[in-house]
């Protein structure tokens, strides 16, 4: 049953907030892969499919922005949210070329974080 | 000598045995003379023509002042005839901008004669030096045009005698030190010094020594009392023997210039603020976020745990009643069971532990930060003070390390060091700067190679110095770039990134120290920033 769950894939280099994030989605239904860089997350692409990418602008090494850039230069079409606590500091033409869907504060609120995945995934 | 001279006494039925006029044909035929007797007539006449001396007699009264004055407007030398042993009258004519003083008395032609032909030389070999296109001008235009340079600089320019008493002022000088038309002229330049030893005061020493000075500081007083900061220029003034007669000095006010240095500091200090609470900011943000999301989390666990209580609550009710009624028991336990399942209980009991463990980790880390904020606004003060060396750079470090954990290694090595006497904010203004430059220049190399980023901080005592050394593994720097790093506004980093005043504010706030700030760089390899700052004594603070 559980392949009939969209996957999220979760990415931030903070574990406690990867692990507030699973929590708070713990509900609804997805099966979450949580990773700590950019790089792990590339891998795991290259793996298996997944239906959402969540993830953190601020990472050692690469950046939210720049990964999710060659996601989109992959040709990927996955949505993908990016979770920042500055997002006015990000250029409008970079969230065009990283092909972002959404863009989520950080603290974020529980039912924002919900409804913009629930629309990210069926938008 | 061709000469044009014009002579002003008063109308005599019988002129003296000497008069003037005869005195003066002894220059010889090339010498025109023109006499007039009517000083309106004399000052008309000084307006209309060219004239190469103008030589006035003392009984013309107070006509001579008001044909002085002309003269001087028009810069033409002017030569005053006067009783004999009348100083005071003398010193007048010279105050009032006669330049040559013959008295009446035994000899008085031949004194006349030699006076008048000394002024009309030297007009002469200031006419021989002219530059060749005012060569067509005369001398008395070139005099003009020197005035009305002097009256006219934005610098104010005094001439100081032998005896250390202004005989010039001009304008600007009046004005920066706020007295009125004329005010400073015979004044004592001790004046504006008021407590000041007479070798600190630079012209004097130029008058003295024969030293000359270009643009140092030094303060000078108003005549209000209030103090102004100049850069003074002197050189000494020398006769045409050689002989020297005094010193000219010329100086700027510097209020506005160091107004803006004020400013400039300000702005530097904010941007590494600013620099500064970005990167706290985002250490403190990412804890508040789960911390912020995991208590919004247990408000739901605890909604969920409230649902099984109330069942527990239900089983307990049943089981308590007398006689008790199985079924009923059984119900209430069943319906337990079923809640218990439903929010998933065993979960939500062990989760709240783990949340609440994350919690009071991201809260330590923002209480750390805090910590950390407090050691580096200790001492923040901009009184000179006893500063821990050791403790300003390790407190700046901590919280510039917060913005830079995640990609840097931080390694300290500090030796036991007395105390200093400084600035403390602004030694870990130029410390922060240090770190923060350090730590751009690794973002830039590791951006495009793998690196393992590093800076070194170390501290040395070496005899009554501190060596303080900042060392990282960045891009590096060449030469052209090292050269120029402690310019005011060069930067290498992108528009909006910089002030481009980071290391010149640091050079300057360490050179007020009394200390060096020097760089070495390799390309590829890092920059190494050493400083280093005397210990001062601190009996200085008592």
């Amino acid at each position: 049953m559980s392949e009939t769950l969209p996957v999220v894939l979760l990415v931030d280099d903070e574990k406690h907030i990867l692990s507030a994030l699973s929590r708070c989605l713990r509900r609804e239904g997805y099966e979450i892969l949580s990773v700590g860089s950019a790089a792990e997350a590339l891998r795991v692409l290259g793996e298996r499919p997944v239906d959402l990418i969540v993830s953190d602008q601020k990472m050692p090494g690469t950046h939210g922005i720049a990964f999710l850039t060659e996601v989109e230069r992959g040709g990927s079409r996955v949505p993908r949210v990016l979770l920042t606590g500055w997002p006015e500091e990000i250029p409008q033409a970079e969230i065009e070329r990283a092909g972002i869907t959404a863009l989520l504060p950080k603290p974020w609120d529980d039912a924002e974080l919900k409804s913009t995945l629930r629309s990210c995934l069926t938008g | 000598m061709n000469a044009r001279l014009l002579v002003v006494e008063p109308f005599e039925e019988r002129p003296a045995a000497a008069s003037t006029a005869e005195a003066l044909r002894l220059l010889g035929p090339a010498v025109a003379l023109e006499l007039h007797h009517e000083a309106p007539v004399a000052a008309a006449a000084l307006r209309a023509r060219h004239s190469d001396l103008v030589v006035l007699d003392h009984r013309l009264g107070d006509d001579l002042w008001s044909l002085l004055c002309r003269a001087r407007e028009g810069a033409t030398p002017a030569l005053v005839i006067g009783e004999a042993g009348d100083e005071a009258h003398a010193l007048r004519a010279f105050r009032a901008g006669a330049t040559g003083y013959v008295e009446r008395g035994p000899a008085f032609a031949e004194n006349l004669s030699t006076a008048a032909r000394e002024q009309l030389q030297w007009v002469q070999r200031i006419r021989g030096s002219i530059p060749s296109f005012v060569e067509e001008k005369n001398a008395g235009t070139l005099d003009r045009y020197s005035r009305n340079i002097i009256e006219n600089m934005n610098s104010a320019l005094l001439v100081i005698n032998r005896e250390g008493a202004i005989s010039y002022a001009n304008p600007t000088a009046e004005r920066a030190l706020g007295v009125g038309d004329g005010e400073l002229e015979g004044r004592d330049l001790r004046d504006w010094f008021p407590g000041a030893e007479a070798e600190e005061i630079l012209p004097l020493r130029t008058v003295k020594e024969g030293t000359r000075f270009r643009g140092v500081e030094t303060v000078l007083t108003r005549a209000d009392g209030t103090l102004i900061p100049t850069g003074i220029s002197c050189a000494p003034l020398v006769d045409a023997e050689g002989v020297g007669e005094g010193a000219v000095a010329i100086f700027q006010d510097l209020v506005e210039i160091k107004q803006l240095q004020r400013q400039v500091l300000q702005t530097e200090k904010m941007a590494s603020i600013g620099q500064l609470a970005a990167g706290v900011a985002h250490e403190i943000n990412n804890p508040m976020g789960f911390i912020h999301a995991n208590l919004s989390q247990l408000t739901e666990y605890l909604d969920d745990l409230q649902k099984v209580w109330a069942q527990v609550e239900g089983l307990r009710g049943a089981a308590d009643r007398d006689p008790a009624d199985a079924q009923q028991v059984r119900e209430a336990a069943r319906a337990l069971g079923a809640t218990i399942q439903a929010v998933d209980a065993g979960f939500l009991m062990r989760d709240f532990g783990t949340a609440i463990r994350e919690s009071l980790e991201g809260s330590e880390r923002i209480r750390a930060i805090v910590t950390d904020l407090r050691a580096f606004s200790h001492q923040d003060t901009a009184e000179r003070a006893l500063c821990d060396i050791n403790r300003a750079l390790d407190s700046t470090a901590n919280i510039v390390w917060t913005m830079m954990k995640h990609s840097v290694v931080l390694t300290k090595q500090y030796e036991e060091l007395a105390p200093m006497v400084g600035f403390p904010m602004q030694l870990k203004q130029v410390f922060m700067n240090l770190l923060v430059n350090a730590y751009q220049a690794i973002e830039e190399r590791a951006a495009r190679e793998e690196l393992r980023g590093e800076i070194r901080l170390r501290t040395e005592l070496q005899g009554e110095e501190v060596l303080i050394t900042v060392t990282d593994n960045g891009v590096g720097m060449p030469k052209e770039t090292l050269d120029r790093i402690f310019d005011p506004f060069f930067t290498t980093k992108e528009v909006g990134v910089g002030t481009g005043l980071g290391l010149s504010t640091s050079f300057n706030l360490i050179k007020n120290h009394g200390g060096t700030l020097r760089a070495q760089s390799e390309v590829g390899r890092g920059t190494s920033f050493e400083v280093r700052l005397p210990l001062g004594d601190p009996d200085e603070l008592l």
